[in-house]
């Protein structure tokens, strides 16, 4: 096997095979996850990760592999005894005492060459106080078991303006966690949505439809008959329908059946499955193709009343989308996808062809809206994922606390999750008032319920929630480590290359019961 | 060591002292040290467990760096197990790490040999090696934690014997087979130009000298076209030369022209000269190598009425038009799995390569290949990360692509579909690997009640869905089987011996199979006589005794050998004691326990048929493929006979297993 040749060996042998240099090779499996463009954002983002615990190393490690551009770990403190026994990117017994911060990043930069790492023995509570520009330079920060006085001024800080940096939120104390994103706006093209672009087998355009009603199916000689493509086929019995039913598709359960039974009628021999698809398919006929329920709210969004030269792309493109599914016939640009079907190698490319041409000429049309140039690669992925566009509006972190009645309404709703974020909250808040004391039950407690409404009861997943916490207040178990360092890199991911849908919220772990929630 | 209280500070405060001291007693055997495996095993070390036994068959690639983060560029090639075990022990020096650079399936890793574990964690990537793992653990009854992942998917599921399903309590999906002739002579799909290249060519031209007939014989008993048949039989003889040709150094750049002309010239001229396959669909074009190296090369293409299955891959029917040589448009890449739209920085082997650079590429990549041949190498099989293999597979099925006028794909495509290559990133792994270790302490804590079953979604709104535990399906054909061993010298014990021993005193008609062989049945019982070695029933093996009516449950005896202190004149083989007390019941037919071989022998039932065959033989020979398990269901299908399914509705009523062993 030749996996360890050099680039040039790898890339010159011969000039024409497209041979993938060591990087693609090296991203292979990820880059059929989220292609070029979502690794090319992931080389470009630079990351700060407060502290160099179990938890944070084991987060950077699942960001590093991958290769992402850059990180520095900011920690003051030293490798203890403990850090030792639960830190897999420490050198065991022989890092103790040295940076912690040091350690980390030299053991973590042997994962990929490619990945810049830097440690900064910096005390994050001086930089918040002296050079809060600091942070401005990373596209993202995370922050685990931060002190909360601390946290709060950061996150405060990273909210002031919508250009600072996404901030990750990461605590946990033994088996339980919780980790939330707090950003302004996060805008999504490659949802990587499940849902299919409609065929408008309902509204078909203008050369669909000539096709579909030129057709002779009477004189075909039964290969060809039998391989009539099930959309030209409904096409064509939706037409001859609507000619006898006042222009309208099939209502009622009735003529529901009927029609289906019309198509299985055209069969000239029982096993023409064209045919049998064309009748599975039927429902597209009466499934009206219009701007779907999760896109059309997005028109509304405030950022298009406002738009200028240099408001985001996305908004433009929004911008221009609202523009043409305000024309008749009312719906998003065509995607020339067509599926697989029983069909003529010749039917099919016609059929490829003419959904092609259409696809091309409302991209025309799109394109004619933009009030700003756009790279035209990105109008075709926008045109392309139209149909699963997301936009996430996100919170401050800490805004559920502030709000007794909220917190108190989602305790009576998802009480196991609920139950769990107000012990992590109430162990924060003895962290402040009580810096020299072991947490106990009852100043967990009392701490929890002054969040609360005076009065308001405390279900009993609560106290199996402080239990765990008077246990181990501050375990940094490396199995908890691991799991959290897969669940939070993992947005972290999404976060950065605009792709898949991040978690909207505060998502809460317990894992003893093996459970996550979101609230 | 002064810092060894320290260290172990927090795991104590989790754990509990009782149960963390028991874990460093705790012999644990880790399957697959790859990208969950390199989780699991850091997981497992820093947690505390004492022995740590980690066995994987692989060796280290580069495309592997990206997530199995104990490994780095200068440990390419090595063994994984080993590269593993050094990287990840110093983390705890209690610790004791056995690596084993094997494979799972081989003979001497036996039901003692698994016995002697008190857990078993599979980090494995195949379902041929789960099942088996799966199977032993039941076997061996020690409980087992499976695990797998795909892109941002993963799973994890406990199973204990008996308390639990087993892995192969719900019928795994089965791979995609094609029947013979799709693949050999009429494909309409990229994947049937793919599976012919990697699968045929390759073993063909680079692989054992073989005369590829056993699987012609047999596609000619499964009733496909006897003409077409013959001609296939001629073809792979032909081989000969041009498998002399690429072993001879002196043949040097002829031996890769003389290999096109055979396979795309003269093989698809013979597949011409019958008239009647290309009735009902589009003739293929034999290629010139000349012409298309000049670019003059022009398709004659009829206008071919596909088939499009119901099932193929996507994008499917557009045969590109070829003009001179070059494909005309071709849609922007369409990678299964990942969106490359918007993609500006497209990677270099996603380029469609024309139709002479994929001649280029043939010629260069055979050349290679051959010179390896030459070097010493006695046989080359497609391995995806395998450069020269890829880019043979790339060029040779795209152009059999473009004789067939099927759309060719471009080398990133021709890898994900010939590798069968599933997307996978480091986070899923870290995920699932700590779901692992957590299910594994419930299990040695036997807090069951605590057990779940864990899958990592793709909903951003609940990333992991816990479910509690099902019990065993009274229909699976590996767990609710009663379990034993026997230890004995092969060459000097009978299947007599074996199977009358374990019967003792019961004199009920039983069959008796070996995997998927018959060896005995209530009338035919030659092979009492005969030793175990010369039946092939050896160490690691399974012998299976099926009561001939159906009312006792399976018995299923894993052979080991002698304990090392047996003496030389003892007896030749040793029964378990007490004899196995198989449950009485209605034993059904089983669930499909051995996965079905990717062959090519079998033929998909809903694959196109074509018109020419007798197609229902064929479906019903399939189908009989499918039910591997020994099962009297099985052997009366074989004997024309067709058994109701009512069998099915006594199972309800099935009763505590009790097993002894």
């Amino acid at each position: 096997m030749h996996d360890s040749q050099d680039i040039e060996t790898a890339t010159t042998a011969v000039a024409t095979e497209g041979r993938p240099d060591d990087k693609t090779r090296r991203y292979d499996r990820q880059l059929r996850l989220w292609a070029a463009t979502g690794q090319a954002a992931l080389e470009n983002a630079r990351l700060l990760v407060i502290s160099g615990s179990a938890t944070s190393t084991s987060i950077l490690k699942n960001l590093v592999l991958p290769g992402v551009g850059h990180f520095t770990i900011l920690d003051h403190t030293e490798v203890t005894p403990e850090d030792a026994g639960n830190n897999f990117f420490l050198e065991g017994p022989s890092s103790i005492g040295k940076s912690r911060a040091e350690e980390a990043v030299r053991l973590l930069c042997e994962l990929n060459e490619g990945v810049v790492g830097k440690a900064d023995t910096g005390n994050v509570a001086e930089i918040l106080d002296k050079n809060p520009s600091y942070f401005e330079s990373f596209s993202l920060v995370i922050a685990h078991n931060l002190h909360p006085v601390l946290l709060d001024k950061l996150s405060t800080l990273l909210w002031s303006d919508p250009t600072y940096p996404i901030l990750a939120v990461v605590n946990s104390a033994g088996f339980l966690a919780e980790f939330s994103l707090q950003f302004h706006e996060h805008a999504i093209i490659e949802s990587h949505s499940d849902t299919t672009p409609s065929l408008r087998i309902d509204k078909a355009f203008p050369a669909l439809l000539e096709y579909a009603k030129s057709l002779d199916f009477s004189s075909m000689d039964s290969m060809e008959h039998s391989h009539i493509p099930y959309v030209v086929i409904l096409v064509r019995a939706l037409e001859d329908w609507k000619k006898q039913h006042d222009g309208k598709s099939p209502q009622t359960y009735d003529q529901k059946k009927e029609f289906k039974a019309k198509i299985l009628d055209m069969k000239l021999k029982i096993d023409e499955e064209n045919f049998d698809e064309a009748e599975a398919q039927a429902y597209r006929c009466w499934t009206e193709t219009n701007v779907p329920s999760d896109i059309a709210p997005l028109f509304d969004d405030p950022q298009l009343d406002s738009l200028s030269p240099t408001s985001p792309l996305f908004f433009h493109l929004l911008y221009a989308l609202k523009k043409f599914a305000a024309q008749p016939p009312h719906v998003l640009p065509l995607t020339s996808t067509l599926p697989d079907m029983k069909a003529s190698t010749a039917s099919y490319i016609h059929l490829q062809r003419l959904y092609k041409d259409q696809t091309t000429e409302e991209k025309r049309t799109f394109t004619s809206f933009l009030q700003v140039p756009v790279d035209d690669d990105l109008v075709d992925s926008f045109v392309k994922n139209a149909h699963g566009l997301k936009v996430l509006r996100g919170k401050k972190w800490g805004l559920l606390d502030a709000s007794p009645e909220q917190l108190a309404e989602k305790l009576s709703m998802s009480p196991r999750e609920t139950s769990t974020h107000l012990a992590m909250s109430a162990l924060r808040a003895s962290t402040i008032k009580h810096p020299d004391i072991r947490p106990t039950a009852e100043i967990l407690t009392s701490e929890a319920k002054a969040l609360l409404p005076p009065g308001t009861e405390l279900p009993e997943e609560f106290s199996n929630a402080i239990g765990e916490l008077v246990r181990a207040p501050t375990a940094d178990l490396p199995n908890t480590a691991a799991l959290l360092g897969g669940l939070v890199a993992q947005e972290v991911i999404k976060m950065i290359t605009k792709q898949y849908i991040p978690i909207d919220g505060c998502c809460v772990i317990d894992l003893i019961e093996t459970w996550t929630g979101m609230i | 060591m002064s810092t060894a209280a320290g260290r172990t500070t927090h795991a104590k405060a989790i754990l509990g002292p009782e149960l963390y001291s028991r874990l460093s007693e705790t012999k644990v055997l880790l399957v697959g040290a790859g990208g969950i495996g390199c989780e699991l095993l850091k997981n497992i070390v820093l947690t505390g467990f004492g022995h740590i036994t980690l066995l994987d068959l692989d060796t280290i690639d580069l495309s592997n760096l990206n997530r199995q983060f104990l490994f780095r560029k200068k440990d390419v090639k090595q063994s994984k197990a080993l590269v593993a075990a050094q990287t990840a022990a110093p983390f705890n020096p209690n610790v004791k790490i056995t690596p084993i650079y094997a494979n799972i399936k081989e003979p001497q890793f036996d039901i003692e040999w698994f016995s002697s574990f008190d857990i078993v964690l599979n980090a494995l990537d195949n379902l041929d090696a789960r099942r088996h793992v799966n199977k032993m653990c039941m076997a061996a009854q020690v409980p087992l934690v499976e695990s797998g992942t795909a892109g941002y998917l993963g799973q994890v599921q406990p199973l204990v014997k008996d308390l639990t399903e087993c892995f192969d309590c719900i019928p795994k999906p089965t791979p995609k087979t094609f029947p013979v002739c799709t693949i050999r002579s009429t494909p309409s799909q990229p994947i049937h130009c793919i599976v012919w290249s990697k699968s045929y060519l390759m073993g063909q031209l680079f692989g054992e000298d073989e005369d590829a007939t056993g699987e012609l014989d047999e596609a000619e008993k499964q009733g496909e076209n006897a003409q077409e048949i013959a001609t296939l039989r001629k073809e792979a003889q032909a081989f000969s030369a041009v498998r002399k040709a690429l072993r001879d150094p002196t043949s040097k750049e002829s031996a890769a022209r003389m290999a096109f002309q055979k396979v795309f010239d003269s093989d698809i001229c013979n597949l011409l000269s019958m008239a009647d396959m290309w009735r009902h669909r589009a003739p293929p074009t034999p290629l010139d190598f000349g012409k298309i190296m000049d670019e003059s090369f022009v398709m004659r293409r009829a206008v071919p009425a596909a088939e499009p299955s119901a099932n193929g891959h996507p994008p499917h029917g557009a045969a590109p038009v070829l003009v001179n040589g070059q494909p005309g448009q071709h849609d922007s890449q369409q990678s299964s799995s990942s969106s490359t739209s918007g993609a500006k920085v497209a990677l270099k082997d996603q380029k469609k390569l024309t139709l002479k650079e994929n001649l280029e590429l043939f010629v260069s990549s055979t050349n290679r290949l051959a010179t390896r041949l030459q070097n010493g190498e006695e046989t080359i099989s497609f391995d995806k990360d395998d450069d020269d293999t890829l880019d043979f597979v790339t060029a040779s099925s795209n152009l059999r692509s473009a004789a067939y006028g099927i759309e060719e794909k471009t080398r990133w495509e021709v890898k994900e579909m010939a590798g069968n290559i599933i997307p996978a990133i480091a986070t899923t792994n870290a995920v699932i690997s700590g779901l692992i270790v957590l299910q594994a302490l419930h299990l040695l804590r036997k807090s069951y009640g605590r057990l779940r079953n864990v899958h990592l979604q793709f909903k951003p709104s609940v990333p992991l869905s816990a479910i509690t535990l099902s019990s065993p399906n009274p229909n699976c054909g590996i767990c609710r089987d009663t379990y034993t061993k026997v230890l004995c010298d092969p060459t000097k014990t009978t299947l007599g011996d074996v199977v009358k021993g374990i019967l003792g005193q019961s004199d009920r008609e039983v069959g008796v199979y070996e995997d998927k062989r018959i060896l005995a049945d209530p009338d035919w019982d030659d092979n009492y006589e005969r030793t175990l070695e010369s039946l092939n029933v050896t160490r690691g093996k399974f012998l299976t005794i099926v009561d001939e009516e159906g009312d006792v449950a399976t018995i299923t005896i894993g052979l080991g050998v002698l304990p090392g202190n047996h003496p030389a004149d003892g007896p030749a083989f040793i029964l378990p004691d007490p004899l196995p007390q198989p449950p009485k019941k209605v034993k059904s037919v089983p669930v499909t326990s051995t996965p079905p071989r990717a062959s090519l022998k079998r033929s998909a039932p809903d694959d196109d048929i074509i018109e020419l065959e007798p197609s229902s033989k064929r479906q019903k020979s399939a189908a009989n493929q499918d039910i591997s398990s020994p099962s009297k269901k099985r052997r009366l299908e074989e004997d024309g006979l067709v058994l109701m399914d009512t069998a099915n509705d006594k199972l309800e009523e099935e009763d505590e297993v009790i097993v002894v062993d």
